[in-house]
């Protein structure tokens, strides 16, 4: 007679113990180191980042002169209707529009040629030649400012002497934001390098062996391989054009040109300085800056989407 | 078509040669397959081939023309990538067309050339997904579309199987094959896996250390092993190997080592030599303990080994029974049950001809040249011939 083999299962009467839960205690006390260790980022975040965000929402309704001694005044939306209205700040805006877009041919542009041409030098010299491209990173902006200001000096300065034709750079509206421009130009110009060539780096060689193989040219590699496989990171370095550029022309606008001249290398970010450290309008100022906040903050947000959407994370 | 000439190839990095002095003459059709361990530079060697190493020395001729510093664009081949190296950014119908956008063909065409292959490959319903949507499998079979797509003189492969399941890999090893009897193209494979090289070659090339241990059919390599590498390279469990002396003795020669005794054939011309002793486990044959004679005849089975059964490993259909024979310690291979038991003494036998013979020193094979018309019996190569020509 066949007998059928019984199923692998616990005999009826062998009922399992679950094992016990820690208690609430401990598994509390377990989960807390990884917050321990992000909590002094976290706290200067709060502290340097948010909290003068919050206050700076509250003093866009008040008019207020930064005086501690003097009340603040409760505006409504005044702040914002001079926003809207006041010329300097439109034109101040352009131009910062317009620093960013001539900054994206040293932040984009060159820096791809530059790695791209570079990544053919092997050995040492291919690492010198980055080195020098990147060692304007390292000069600190206020220093290079003072450098500049002997370069550019009028008749006497290196540049003129070169080109030969007496150009009075910081005093002249065209030439000033030209000057400006290319100074910042100059220190992002390093450091984009050193992000492109990294991104080139990150692409595997097997990509560009198979499309040898494959029968393509060399530019063909180039233009349907390496450029499309390198968009999240060029995409990435417009973002950063985008946000820094305000942080990297500050200083420069600051040490060299005060603005000038006639406003001509005012843009957005000095603006602001000037209306809440010169005009001592801190209400205005707030309530600009939060507007710019608003406006670059959208920017930022579709330059992220379209990083998300051009990365392909391969495995 | 095309025909492959690999001669002194060379490649130095540094003081290390990763290839060295290779010679290879691929004709029309061969499957090769380059095997050998990690690091002994078959890779190296594929990709000089290919055209993405330049060689430190030697010379690649394709139908007779020297390709040696020649682009991969003006080489006539395609390649299979051990990562695949689908390009991440491009569908499925993009990769595979890739090779003949780069050749600038009208876009009716490469539609239709990518249709075809993709029916061939079942990957039509797969056309408009990018490579990470994609599974190993079916990754594997875009990276072979593309290299079948523009219709390549030659094929290259570098372990195109070894990201596979091990069910997948040998399902895949058979449609390969197929494949390669339908096309009729040259086919140059890398693998370290022996049953890849065994299935699918018409010609296995062993490489050790940069250099070419030997080439043959897998019939060859297998039951003539031309050095002591190779011997223990094939095979699972792979040869046993045991040092020993080789002189002759009573008109005999004979083969002796601690607990080994194997007298081959009659002849007396021997002079005493250090030799490397090679039985493949399959061939040991398991005598009752008790039969203790020399059987002089060497058409008989005689016992040879003499040891005691140390473990006894289950396979399913076979087992395998470690013994210490001597110091040495031999595996036997054989339908279950063996009937062994661990502690048991035991004895072997092995036919004359599947003995094989290695110099101590150098590793190679000792080849058996009867001085007068005293030519011992040698095993049937019938079937041995038959693959020779089949791959030829």
């Amino acid at each position: 007679m066949f007998v059928e083999l019984a199923p692998l299962a616990a005999p009826a009467e062998h009922v399992a113990v679950d094992a016990a839960r820690p208690p609430v205690a401990r598994r509390v006390l377990r989960a807390l180191p990884p917050f321990l260790y992000l909590a002094p980022g976290l706290g200067c975040l709060i502290v340097w980042t948010y909290r003068p965000l919050v206050e700076a929402v509250q003093l866009s309704f008040y008019q207020w002169n930064l005086l501690p001694t003097r009340p603040k005044v409760p505006v409504g939306l005044d702040n914002y209707q001079q926003v809207v209205q006041l010329p300097e700040l439109r034109h101040s805006l352009w131009l910062t529009v317009a620093t960013i877009v001539f900054l994206l041919p040293f932040s984009v542009l060159l820096p791809t040629i530059i790695s791209l041409l570079t990544r053919r030098i092997h050995g040492r010299a291919g690492g010198a030649y980055r080195a020098l491209v990147f060692a304007p990173v390292l000069v600190p902006p206020v220093a290079s400012a003072a450098m500049w200001m002997w370069l550019l000096d009028p008749r006497h300065g290196l540049v003129d002497r070169m080109i030969g034709n007496p150009v009075n750079w910081l005093h002249e509206r065209g030439p000033a934001q030209l000057a400006i421009i290319g100074i910042t130009g100059w220190h992002l110009l390093g450091f984009a390098v050193l992000v492109v060539t990294a991104g080139l780096a990150n692409i595997n060689d097997e990509y560009s062996a198979a499309a040898q193989l494959d029968g393509a040219t060399r530019r063909q590699i180039t233009r349907w391989i390496i450029l499309p496989l390198l968009s999240p990171t060029l995409v990435l370095l417009t973002l950063m054009t985008v946000l820094l550029s305000g942080q990297l022309t500050f200083p420069l606008i600051d040490a060299l040109t005060q603005g000038g001249p006639d406003d001509a290398t005012t843009n957005a970010y000095y603006l602001l300085w000037e209306y809440c450290f010169k005009s001592f309008n801190a209400g205005l100022a707030s309530a600009a800056g939060l507007a710019f906040f608003l406006a670059f903050g959208l920017v930022a947000l579709f330059l992220v989407w379209l990083f998300e959407k051009l990365s392909f994370h391969d495995n | 078509m095309s025909r492959i000439q690999v001669e002194g190839l060379t490649k130095r990095f540094g003081e290390v040669a990763a290839v060295d002095r290779v010679s290879l003459d691929i004709s029309h059709g061969d499957f090769l397959v380059l095997l050998g361990p990690s690091g002994c530079g078959k890779s190296t060697l594929l990709r000089m081939i290919a055209g993405l190493i330049e060689p430190s020395g030697g010379r690649v001729l394709l139908d007779g023309r020297d390709v040696t510093f020649a682009p991969p664009r003006e080489r006539d081949m395609a390649m299979v990538f051990q990562s695949y190296a689908l390009y991440p950014h491009l569908t499925v119908e993009r990769n595979i067309g890739f090779p003949l956008r780069s050749r600038r063909r009208p876009r009716a065409e490469i539609r239709q050339k990518v249709r075809e292959v993709a029916a061939l490959l079942d990957l039509a319903e797969l056309l408009d997904r990018r490579p990470r949507e994609l599974s190993g499998g079916q990754r594997q079979r875009v990276a072979v579309g593309r290299a079948l797509v523009r219709d390549p003189g030659a094929f290259l492969m570098d372990e195109p199987l070894s990201n596979l399941d091990a069910k997948l890999r040998t399902a895949t090893r058979g449609q390969l094959r197929a494949l390669h009897h339908t096309l009729g193209s040259t086919i140059v494979y890398v693998t370290h896996d022996q049953v890849e090289a065994m299935t699918m070659a018409t010609r296995v090339a062993l490489l050790n250390a940069g250099r070419l241990e030997q080439v043959g059919t897998p019939t060859d390599v297998y039951d003539e092993p031309a050095s002591v590498f190779v011997a223990g390279f094939l095979g699972s469990p792979a040869m046993n190997l045991l040092p020993a002396r080789i002189e002759s003795r009573a008109g005999r020669v004979q083969v002796l080592a601690p607990g080994v005794e194997l007298s081959l054939w009659t002849a007396d011309d021997q002079p005493a030599r250090e030799v490397t002793l090679g039985v493949r486990p399959e061939h040991l044959v398991l005598l009752p303990p008790t039969s203790a004679s020399l059987a002089s005849s060497p058409t008989s089975t005689s016992p040879v080994f003499r040891g005691v059964v140390e473990t006894v490993e289950n396979l399913g259909g076979e087992e395998v029974a470690q013994c210490a024979v001597g110091d040495a310690r031999l595996l036997a291979r054989g339908p279950r049950p063996l009937g062994l038991r661990p502690g048991e003494p035991v004895a072997f036998g092995v036919p004359a001809d599947r003995v094989h013979l290695f110099d101590r020193a150098s590793g190679r094979r000792l080849v058996w040249q009867p001085a007068s018309g005293d030519i011992p019996r040698e095993r049937d190569h019938v079937h041995d011939s038959a693959a020779a020509v089949a791959g030829s």
